[in-house]
């Protein structure tokens, strides 16, 4: 088969993450293509997280997507949140020693689902049990349960190395990790160096769960590589195993970045440790530099330290989500007041308030293009998948210096908190543009000089020979308090002029909206990780004989207005869907105060999961054939 | 304007008449001239309000910064580069009321920055409410009733925040307070000092006056404030806090505490950055002609931790 996908449950803590990036390298060592990602509570330990992977012999998944040929569960609360997901031959690992177990038993379990696992069984006749709900998958979804006795596998285990039972039910994760690769047909050897890259260092670790590996290849018996993949097409010479957030992060290092800030939040902290992990860049045995990463006291002082830092001539950037980004929005301010270049990387989650902190969405558009008294400029671009999102990081950087102003850069818990296999970036053509710097300026400097347009050449604090004042308070040609009126208009003007500079030298087309052209049928008009499931599902549509479009926007100041428009109009008006991780559809609402256009069709989500691809698939017929206007979607525990 | 050496701007100052702020320019004027600093070397940042001010009066780079976000904005610059000298000037309502977790964080990170509380226990600018410094019970003639809440401790808070320079002094001493400055300065790490700032327009309680008859020099008392050995640090620290307590008919003024033994976050940062102080962030090359150093190559080399090689098949 080309593709393989399967969902791993457990308790949060017990290794899901471990388990993601053992399998995306054992699969990337083997040249595919994988797509991992990881839904999980706010919660340290207990409760329950899983992954879904996707494994592809040809290109990379873009999206969750529905149907997964393995669930493998760690625990009974895995069995209850996902055997309705089985379809017909869906493998469903599971602990035979839990069987027996009722959702009751199950204190970690949220009220919600355990009523709704009741219900489902009891209408069919089922025991409210972990047996009852595999036998359910069986008879009435199609799945073959695979019963595995954890137990004796670690008795097993714990006798094969000579340590106490215990210490064997440490490894107890790699069980699931181990069926399924056993099933797919993975060397013993590939998952070996998937725990070598997960443990450096730790060879005890590293043999524990390899011995383990071998015990359930053993107790797998004939089922072992029963779903076994074609041979990877082409796979490249390396890949990057990496998530949305380190992508965010090696991209910022390509643009210079030399100090980021922080404040620990969900799911933006990674980014951060990613990058403090590698503060010294050393590149065989030189170095070129190091980044200062530095975490404050709260987020106003994440983003006021970045601001002071980027006034230096420092690359600064603060990465944060939207209860953190809340608090930066007075900086954010003094930031467009005093044309200072910073980026802010901006993770959504699920608002508002707390809202679902290790949940995804795209609900803070609005949030970083209209936070913020008064008016000023910045640029907001949003990033689709990973390697938007690493050019993005560089563009970011190189577009707040270019235009002295604040960027911010969107991404989602969702693209944060995926794994793939990325082909290492090209960096042709990716340049570092300073802007205009004020090299030779001497003491008759005026940081905010107007004569020459509305980009006053930069000084920067610290140059020898230059003095420049700084101040959130309207201010003169010196930096200087003013609130003279002429000067009022001219140094406003100047300010939100920038953004026009910005909208002539950036293109619209290709830069700031992208049209992935595939047919008249539809179109649809979405953002951010929208991207994945829409390609994806305009490709599984096309199999059925309807041919549609997508638009992707990228950035939404300077909006892309002129292109957009003329995107729009080519396509019949009840064929033009806007698709959404929010309930207020922002991104089609600010297509309509920008262009008049109003995109009348939507496609909605807003349980905090991503967008699956059968669901929008299903949803895109609904509107296209059965005459709906807007469809809200809900898939996925 | 063309560059001059006294630090003094050609502004109109529009403080009050006989307001303490004015003491405090001038002192900060005369102790970074007598620091034989460069303008340019020197960054002051402010807050907001009267004192918020004080960056446009006085000839080096000036940072006017938000309510309370002076501390992290100055910790910015800072740490891209260290080898300015970075001076916060701020109320006593913006260090310790709307930016208390700032200046507390700032002690513990122990980073080579002076702090200037501008110290008057009003909101001036806003018409006289009262601030984090003023005692609860006084009523100053703005406020309509008694003051409700109790007042900080600027200088316990600083000693127990870890502030390793404390000191303070009254603005309408210039001599005694340029010299401080200049002792903060010097000082490697973080400095405070609260100076006492009579407020003519709107507090009739702490005037000039009322402080004259009560200050008295620590050091010609015999105040040893230095730490000369970790192991006195306890002793010395405690000693600092409990002088702290002293306010009434004797309020000390000058060096409460000074511990030049602890490390900075410039050296800690620089243990684990090698290059740090040499090539602080903002000095650092970041492309060659617009093409950024870390190319294709040294991105691989980087993150070689995260680069899976593909196995070739059997």
């Amino acid at each position: 088969m080309e593709e393989a996908r399967f969902l791993l449950g457990g308790p949060q803590g017990a290794g899901l993450e471990t388990a993601a990036q053992v399998l995306t390298t054992a699969y990337a060592v083997r040249g595919y293509r994988v797509y991992s990602m990881r839904e999980y509570f706010s919660n340290i330990k207990g409760r329950h997280s899983y992954i879904l992977v996707r494994v592809n012999a040809r290109r990379l998944p873009r999206a969750p997507r529905e149907g997964p040929d393995i669930i493998a569960g760690l625990d009974a609360e895995s069995v209850f949140t996902h055997f309705t997901e089985a379809r017909e031959g869906t493998i469903l690992v599971y602990d035979s020693g839990q069987a027996g177990v009722s959702p009751e038993r199950i204190p970690s379990m949220e009220r919600e689902l355990r009523k709704r696992v009741r219900e489902t069984l009891s209408r069919g006749g089922y025991p409210p049990t972990v047996e009852g709900a595999v036998t359910y998958a069986r008879d009435v979804l199609g799945a073959r349960p695979l019963p595995l006795d954890f137990r004796g596998i670690l008795g097993e285990l714990s006798k094969r190395l000579g340590i106490p039972a215990f210490k064997a039910k440490r490894f107890a994760n790699t069980i699931i990790i181990a069926a399924v690769a056993g099933l797919t047909g993975l060397e013993v050897g590939d998952l070996r160096e998937g725990f070598e890259r997960r443990f450096p260092g730790r060879r005890d670790v590293v043999e524990g769960n390899t011995a383990l590996v071998e015990v359930v290849y053993d107790a797998l018996g004939d089922l072992r590589g029963s779903l076994a993949l074609d041979e990877p097409l082409e796979p490249p010479g390396e890949y990057f195993v990496v998530s949305g957030n380190d992508v965010v992060a090696m991209g910022k290092v390509v643009g210079g970045l030399r100090i980021q800030t922080y404040y620990p939040i969900t799911p933006a902290a990674d980014e951060s440790f990613m990058l403090e992990a590698h503060e010294n860049l050393d590149a065989d045995g030189s170095s070129l530099g190091g980044v200062v990463v530095f975490q404050t006291e709260d987020e106003i002082a994440a983003i006021s330290a970045a601001i002071g830092a980027a006034l230096t001539g420092a690359r600064a950037a603060t990465a944060t989500s939207g209860p953190g980004f809340d608090l930066m929005v007075e900086a954010l301010g003094w930031a467009g007041m005093n044309e200072a270049p910073v980026v802010v990387t901006y993770y959504q989650r699920g608002g508002p308030s707390t809202g679902l902190p290790t949940r995804g969405g795209q609900q803070d558009l609005y949030s970083a293009l209209f936070s913020g008294h008064g008016e000023y400029p910045r640029i907001v671009v949003a990033s689709g998948d990973h390697e938007e999102a690493f050019y993005d990081a560089v563009k970011a950087l190189n577009w707040a210096e270019r235009y002295q102003l604040p960027v911010i850069h969107l991404l989602d818990k969702f693209l944060a908190n995926s794994i793939v296999t990325l082909e290492p970036p090209s960096l042709e053509g990716v340049r570092i543009d300073r802007g205009l710097l004020a090299g030779s300026a001497g003491p008759e400097y005026r940081r905010f000089d107007k004569s020459g347009g509305p980009i006053s050449p930069r000084a920067l604090l610290g140059q020898e020979g230059v003095v420049m004042w700084y101040t959130g308070d309207e201010h003169d040609e010196y930096g200087h308090i003013s609130e003279d009126p002429v000067n009022r208009r001219e140094m406003h003007r100047a300010r939100m002029r920038k953004l026009e500079v910005a909208a002539s030298e950036i293109p619209e087309e290709g830069e700031r909206a992208v049209l992935y052209e595939g047919g008249s049928d539809f179109l649809l008009v979405g953002w951010g990780s929208v991207k994945g499931a829409a390609l994806e599902a305009i490709e599984l549509l096309r199999g059925e004989g309807l041919r549609g479009s997508y638009l992707h926007l990228r950035v939404f100041e300077p909006f892309p207005s002129r292109y957009v428009l003329e995107v729009l109009r080519s396509f019949e008006e009840d064929r033009v869907i806007a698709v959404e991780a929010n309930y207020l559809a922002q991104a089609a609402r600010l297509v309509a105060m920008n262009t008049g256009y109003r995109v009348a069709r939507r496609i909605l989500k807003w349980t905090g999961r991503p967008i699956y691809v059968g669901e929008l698939s299903r949803a895109i017929v609904r509107i296209v054939e059965g005459g709906s206007v807007e469809e809200v979607l809900d898939y996925g525990a | 304007m063309g560059l001059r050496l006294d630090y003094k701007t050609d502004l109109w100052v529009d403080w009050c008449p006989g307001c303490g702020n004015f003491g405090i320019l001038t002192a900060m004027q005369k102790a970074l001239a007598e620091l034989g600093l460069k303008p340019w070397e020197v960054v002051i940042v402010s807050g907001i309000g009267c004192s918020g001010k004080t960056p446009h009066f006085i000839y080096a780079n000036g940072v006017h910064t938000l309510h309370g976000r002076a501390i992290p904005f100055a910790t910015g610059v800072k740490l891209a580069r260290p080898d300015l000298t970075v001076i916060v000037d701020g109320g006593d309502g913006d260090l310790l009321g709307i930016g208390a977790g700032h200046f507390v964080a700032l002690g513990r990170r122990n980073l080579d920055i002076t702090v200037i509380i501008h110290d008057n226990q009003v909101y001036g600018l806003t018409k006289g409410q009262a601030s984090p410094t003023l005692p609860a019970g006084v009523k100053t003639k703005a406020l309509p009733k008694p003051n409700l809440q109790d007042a900080v401790n600027p200088l316990a808070l600083a000693l127990s925040s870890g502030y390793t320079f404390v000191a303070r002094a009254f603005a309408m001493d210039v001599e005694h307070l340029k010299e401080i400055i200049k002792a903060a300065v010097k000082h490697r790490g973080s400095a405070l000092i609260d100076v006492l700032q009579p407020c003519v327009t709107y507090n009739d309680l702490y005037t000039t006056p009322w402080y004259r008859k009560r200050v008295y020099k620590l050091e010609d008392e015999g105040w040893d404030p230095v730490v000369r050995d970790p192991s006195e640090r306890p002793v010395k620290l405690a000693r600092a806090i409990e002088k702290a307590q002293e306010w009434g008919d004797r309020i000390p003024v000058g060096i409460f505490y000074q511990d030049p033994t602890r490390d900075t976050l410039e050296d800690r940062i620089a243990s684990r950055i090698p290059s740090y102080r040499s090539l602080p962030p903002a000095l650092q090359r970041i492309d060659s002609n617009g093409t950024p150093i870390v190319g294709e190559r040294e991105l691989k080399a980087i993150f070689r931790d995260r680069l899976i090689r593909v196995k070739k098949h059997h």
